[in-house]
């Protein structure tokens, strides 16, 4: 392998010196190497507008930059503008309506042709377009009015009221106009175009070069880039079993491993070449609970009950003996893993199942029949806790089955798979339509780093008959929260906007209308000889063009 | 022969529709595609709803079977919510070749599967061969010499293979001869995919790509298929014709060959006529661990996210090969055995 | 060597063999016992029983997070988080699991799910197949058309198909039961469900086929004559000749049907909740193949040695109730 590797290498060396020599002496720059990545969902398709997976976004930062993506510390990071739009710099305008991006002149796309503020615009116009059926439209179907071309290098954006999560969710993809406007107008739509799945121009430090389905994606060095890569390419692999992907790292066969869990991190360092590093995605493994009158347990309506759940439970052993304390602590609010939005002074409620004993007490649910479980006016105290089918839930409900068996709370444990469990209203949702007391999954706020989840809080977004797709399915209803809910996403300004989310978190807290179980960031494999690699949370390969792999 | 075969084809045709009714009725029990169709990143409410429009998805269940089987495109559909029908279908419907999108990947699904096919069966092909070469030798063997040492050894092992799931045995493999036999300085075998990329997608590679994902396979397999063999072999062996060969004074060699396997072979073809069509479909936890490209993975890949319209053509496509494999298996048999006729 | 050739199973024997010494029944026993993997395969099976029941009545532990003694299944479900991963020792022998329960009491208490499992779905297969071949057969026409297209359309369909779709169908829809003072999940029942519904149809044609050929002997037509009614022919006379196929399909489809539980169970649809199965046991030790051995090696065993004794008893059985068995009495 090695012996291959350094013969490849050194072939790769002379092509490219024979190349510079051809080039006539100018400097080209020289690519080498092959960074291995292994992917356990495949992309569905490449073209954004039809793809919202996480594992086709992530690619992204190799061929189709946005605007600006984030650092390892979540800070946006000019791509392919001047510079970050701000109130200072007159990039947002004074009432917050109107957002002014200024294009870098020397960008161009992977074929050479120049990128304008046109390629802005048509992308706008193919986002809304009936013709096409995009996945999804957020946030310019409903917050912004028009997309402009003032000149070549300056797009304005106008909202229709001032939108405060503009950073992670304006122009994150440009389309090339020159390339699909021709499949636009001679198909009617982009729907079938071969850009989706062969986007052979892009705009990155690498472009795409092949995907054989089921097996694999490459991307190749672009020099046309600002920022050229040194790498020669970067081969992604589908490897679609965990533990399969485990053994591929173990086994030295991939540079980077994706979504990993706490429990793989002391195998996969044994070895000494790999290194694990844990980026923060915004997701929380997370308990919500059903405070719905109509559907939930009549207990789960008492905040003194649902204080003593979280009292009653022992997060904190769960996270030490099944996970890693230092890179899962338990969270206190559904904000701990989105930088900038935890409030430190808000602590996770203790384990202390006698308190928990005493507030069940106070609040009428005694044992009175003796069958080991308290009851009140013949109901016995038995919740529905239901997750999805992963093994690590699983334990994590025979765990907390026996602790809270300890104060007299009884459980039903329920698994749905996820493709059930996440259904809407109307196909039966289990969480949808309340079959559950206690529900636990990884959640994020709808675009991190931006802190907006209005839409799980919400009492306009209650599912039912009439609202099917409402995402919030606990059934919080509580005008106070509503009221900040609606008010923080309509401030631009970042530290206004930060003391409404305090206020939030506090109401929440008190309240105990969300428990956190653990800070879920994503878990990366580094093998020691991909160098270079600095990962951020919401674009991860930010800074691809650094990496280099050596002997 | 010929009226024979073409009769059995027009059989077939109300067989593969009742098929394609209980599949698509079938399908209804999986959750909503647009629910899940981002993964991790589901899409917001408000999209579903326009999603579901735009895909057909909110038609009833028999428009989106006829739309399916012969298309829309007589009539005009709703894109843009208004309630009025203004684009033109685009469908043809199966009948038509017009397999259908992926919902997911929005491509069409006949594409996808070609692109698949051809992993499958050289993975799955390869170790049908070496599956029937090994169960016809154990099983023959082992009902010469019945309850012999070597016959019991055999059983035992056999059985042994028979017992293991397929996920654990595969994964063992991947760590004695990829991940230990690497560390501890022996020849090795790569852990996943076809091929290293450094090196480039060559037959050889390929090759030792396959080994791992193939012994899983023929362990698993043969064991079923060697009993099979034997039982049958120990059948014929019993029939008064092979005792009367025998008595005539026949060489025990000679009248194996000659007598008792072809009658036994009979019975073996059945059961492998029956198991080739579902080579189609993969081997879904050994591509699954292996990171096989082929059609076991397509499946349930798009199993996950309800796919329905990737899964309909997969399971066509099978049922499909099933009824040609069950025609040509019916004519191998009239040329193996001369008393059957068809008629 | 006895000519067993002349003793067909048609339960009249005694008509056609003058000199019986032995009714089919007996010969058929005997030829069992003499069949040595049968006697060591039903051998395994009885020690697998004990260890299953009695060592589940007898063994109980201390479990320190609450304190107390359990038996039974709390103690398969006595969890301590602090303890997981433990190797085979002297307080735990077969070691812990990932959140620290006995793989001992798991084994115990798994096992008698994963043969639950096994026998119900074995006896469902049973009852569709028997039911389904014997009234195509019978009746023919029509209904052994309709019946016989329904069955190869499902066999047309992969079983791993159909297993989803059960599991899709089913799933969390079916509340927890109580049996014999066990508190079992309803996934129990859906596994059962989806197993024994997604495996009767080889059954069901080996039944028609045997039925097919007694249908028209002369027995079934003396009994029609007489004025039996269609069930009870088809109870009283032609299923009971074609047991020794039944019999054969039920012993290998209980194996068959732990074997499937493990299987669903790595497609992540198995047997839900906190209860044990073998099947699960060993799906949530596919992560530490390497780094807990014990973890798989106890479930893996024991669903080994359970497979290989019902096979090595249905391969007996076959040959003792098959009347043109050659084997030697």
């Amino acid at each position: 392998m090695k012996q291959k590797l350094l013969s490849l290498l050194s072939l790769l060396m002379l092509a490219s010196m024979l190349l510079a020599a051809c080039g006539g002496g100018a400097a080209a720059p020289t690519f080498s190497g092959t960074a291995t990545i292994t992917f356990v969902q495949e992309p569905d398709n490449l073209n954004p507008l039809y793809s919202s997976m996480w594992f086709s976004q992530i690619t992204r930062e190799f061929w189709l930059k946005g605007a600006w993506s984030f650092d390892a510390n979540s800070q946006p990071y000019p791509e392919l503008v001047t510079e970050i739009p701000s109130t200072s710099n007159g990039g947002i305008s004074a009432d917050g309506k109107t957002l002014t991006l200024k294009l870098r002149p020397d960008v161009t796309w992977s074929d050479g042709e120049a990128m304008t503020a046109d390629d802005f615009v048509f992308t706008y116009d193919m986002v809304m377009s009936e013709k096409n059926i995009v996945n999804g439209r957020y946030p310019y179907e409903d917050f912004v009015s028009s997309v402009e071309a003032k000149d070549p290098q300056t797009v304005v954006v106008n909202f229709t009221e001032p939108f405060a999560p503009w950073l992670t969710s304006i122009f994150n993809f440009v389309l090339p106009k020159h390339v699909l406007q021709p499949v636009f107008d001679s198909e009617g739509t982009l729907d079938n175009a071969a850009w989706n799945r062969a986007p052979s121009v892009g705009v990155g430090p690498f472009v795409f070069q092949e995907w054989e389905s089921g097996s694999h994606i490459i991307f190749k060095a672009n020099p046309n880039w600002i920022r050229p890569p040194k790498l020669e390419q970067v081969f992604i692999r589908m490897t679609p079993d965990d533990a399969a992907q485990e053994a591929a790292i173990i086994a030295g066969d991939t540079h980077i491993g994706v979504f990993l869990s706490s429990d793989q991190i002391d195998r996969l360092e044994a070895g000494g070449d790999v290194k694990v590093v844990a980026t923060p995605g915004g997701y929380n493994e997370s308990w919500f609970l059903n405070v719905n009158p109509a559907t939930a347990h009549p207990a789960m309506l008492d905040v003194n009950v649902r204080k003593a759940i979280a009292l009653a439970t022992d997060r904190f052993s769960i996270v030490k003996d099944l996970l890693k304390p230092d890179i899962n602590p338990v969270n206190a609010t559904f904000w701990d893993n989105t930088p900038g939005y935890a409030t430190d002074s808000l602590e996770p409620y203790p384990y202390d199942p006698e308190q928990a004993k005493q507030l069940l007490d106070e609040a009428g649910w005694v044992d009175s029949n003796g069958d080991g479980t308290r009851d009140k006016d013949g109901v016995e105290l038995i919740l529905r806790y239901a997750t999805t089918t992963r093994e690590l839930r699983k334990n994590v409900q025979a765990v907390v089955q026996q602790q809270w068996a300890q104060v007299g709370i009884g459980t039903e444990l329920i698994n749905h798979s996820s493709d059930i469990f996440w259904n809407n209203y109307n196909d039966g949702g289990p969480q949808a339509l309340g079959e559950y007391d206690i529900s636990e999954y990884s959640q994020s706020p709808d675009g991190p780093p931006d802190p907006e989840a209005s839409q799980n809080w919400l009492c306009s977004e209650i599912a039912s008959a009439d609202n099917p797709d409402g995402a919030n399915w606990q059934g919080v209803c509580d005008d106070e929260l509503d009221a900040l809910f609606k008010q923080q996403a309509t401030i631009a300004d970042p530290a206004a906007r930060l003391a409404v989310y305090r206020q939030i978190q506090q109401k929440m807290y008190d309240e105990v209308l969300y428990i956190g179980m653990w800070k879920d960031p994503d878990l990366w494999s580094i093998n020691s000889k991909l160098q270079g690699v600095n990962l951020s949370g919401p674009t991860p390969f930010w800074n691809a063009y650094e990496w280099e792999v050596s002997e | 022969m010929t009226n024979y075969i073409i009769r059995r084809l027009a059989q077939a045709i109300p067989q593969l529709f009742i098929i394609s009714i209980i599949l698509f009725t079938l399908m209804q029990a999986f959750g909503d595609p647009v629910a899940t169709l981002g993964a991790r990143n589901p899409p917001r409410p408000e999209e579903k709803e326009r999603l579901r429009r735009q895909l057909g998805l909110d038609q009833p269940v028999y428009m989106q079977y006829i739309t399916w089987l012969v298309g829309n495109d007589w009539q005009k559909i709703d894109m843009d919510g208004d309630g009025v029908p203004e684009t033109p279908g685009q469908r043809k419907g199966i009948l038509r070749g017009d397999w259908g999108n992926s919902l997911v990947a929005r491509r069409p699904v006949l594409e996808m599967i070609g692109e698949r096919l051809p992993n499958t069966l050289i993975l799955m092909i390869t170790a049908e061969i070496v599956i029937i070469i090994l169960s016809l030798m154990i099983g023959l063997v082992s009902a010469l010499r019945p309850y012999s040492l070597f016959d019991n050894i055999v059983t035992g092992l056999s059985f042994i293979g028979y017992s293991m799931p397929v996920f654990w045995l595969a994964l063992m493999l991947m760590y004695i001869f990829a991940v230990n036999f690497r560390r501890w300085g022996l020849p090795y075998l790569p852990t996943v995919g076809m091929f290293d990329p450094a090196v480039g997608k060559t037959p050889a590679e390929i090759i030792k790509h396959m080994i791992l994902p193939l012994t899983t396979l023929a362990v698993i397999s043969t064991a079923g298929y060697s009993r099979f063999v034997r039982s049958s072999v120990l059948e014929v062996l019993g029939q008064d014709y092979v005792r009367t060969a025998r008595a005539k004074g026949l060489k025990a060699m000679y009248v194996v060959f000659r007598h008792a396997l072809p009658n036994a072979a009979l019975p073996f073809i059945t059961l492998i006529g029956l198991d080739i069509p579902f080579l189609l479909a993969g081997a879904v936890v050994t591509e699954r661990i292996f990171a096989w490209p082929g059609m076991g993975r397509l499946f349930l890949d798009h199993t996950e996210r309800a796919d329905f319209p990737m899964l309909m053509g997969i399971l066509m496509l099978i049922s499909i090969a099933v009824v040609i494999f069950q025609i040509i298996t019916d004519v191998v048999y009239s040329f193996v055995d001369p008393r059957i006729r068809l008629e | 060597m006895t000519n067993t050739t002349s003793t067909p199973l048609t339960g009249n024997t005694k008509l056609n063999s003058p000199a019986a010494p032995l009714s089919p029944m007996a010969l058929g026993v005997r030829r069992f016992r003499k069949h040595r993997m049968a006697m060591f395969g039903l051998g395994l099976l009885i020690l697998l029983m004990f260890y299953i029941s009695f060592a589940g009545l007898l063994s109980k532990g201390y479990c320190a997070p609450i304190n107390k003694d359990v038996s039974g299944e709390a103690w398969a479900n006595c969890n301590d988080t602090s303890l997981k991963l433990q190797p085979p020792s002297a307080d735990h022998i077969f070691g812990t699991d990932v959140i620290g329960r006995d793989i001992f009491a798991r084994t115990i208490y798994g096992g008698q799910i994963s043969l639950l499992i096994g026998i119900s779905a074995a006896i469902m297969e049973v009852i569709l197949g028997a039911l389904i071949g014997s009234l195509a057969a019978y009746y023919g026409g029509w209904v052994d058309s309709a019946l016989m297209r329904f069955t190869e359309a499902m066999l047309n369909i992969p079983s791993l198909f159909l297993l989803i779709i059960g599991a899709r169908f089913f799933g969390g829809g079916l509340p927890s039961i109580n049996l014999l003072g066990r508190e079992l999940t309803g996934s129990v029942i859906v596994i059962i469900l989806i197993i024994g519904a997604t495996s009767w149809m080889y059954l069901a044609r080996i039944v028609r086929a045997n039925i097919l050929s007694l249908r028209e002997r002369d027995f079934v037509s003396a009994s029609r004559a007489l004025g039996a009614s269609d069930r009870r022919i088809i109870l009283a006379h032609l299923l009971p000749n074609t047991t020794a196929p039944l019999i054969v399909s039920a012993t290998l489809g209980v194996a068959n049907a732990i074997l499937a539980e493990a299987y669903v169970s790595f497609l992540g649809l198995g047997v839900q909740g906190a209860t044990a199965t073998w099947g699960n046991m060993l799906d949530g030790a596919y992560q530490y193949l390497e780094a807990a051995p014990w973890l798989w090696f106890f479930p893996g065993t024991l669903i080994l040695l359970t497979v290989l004794g019902i096979n090595f008893v249905g391969d007996g059985l076959r040959d003792a109730l098959d009347p043109y068995s050659t084997r030697h009495v």
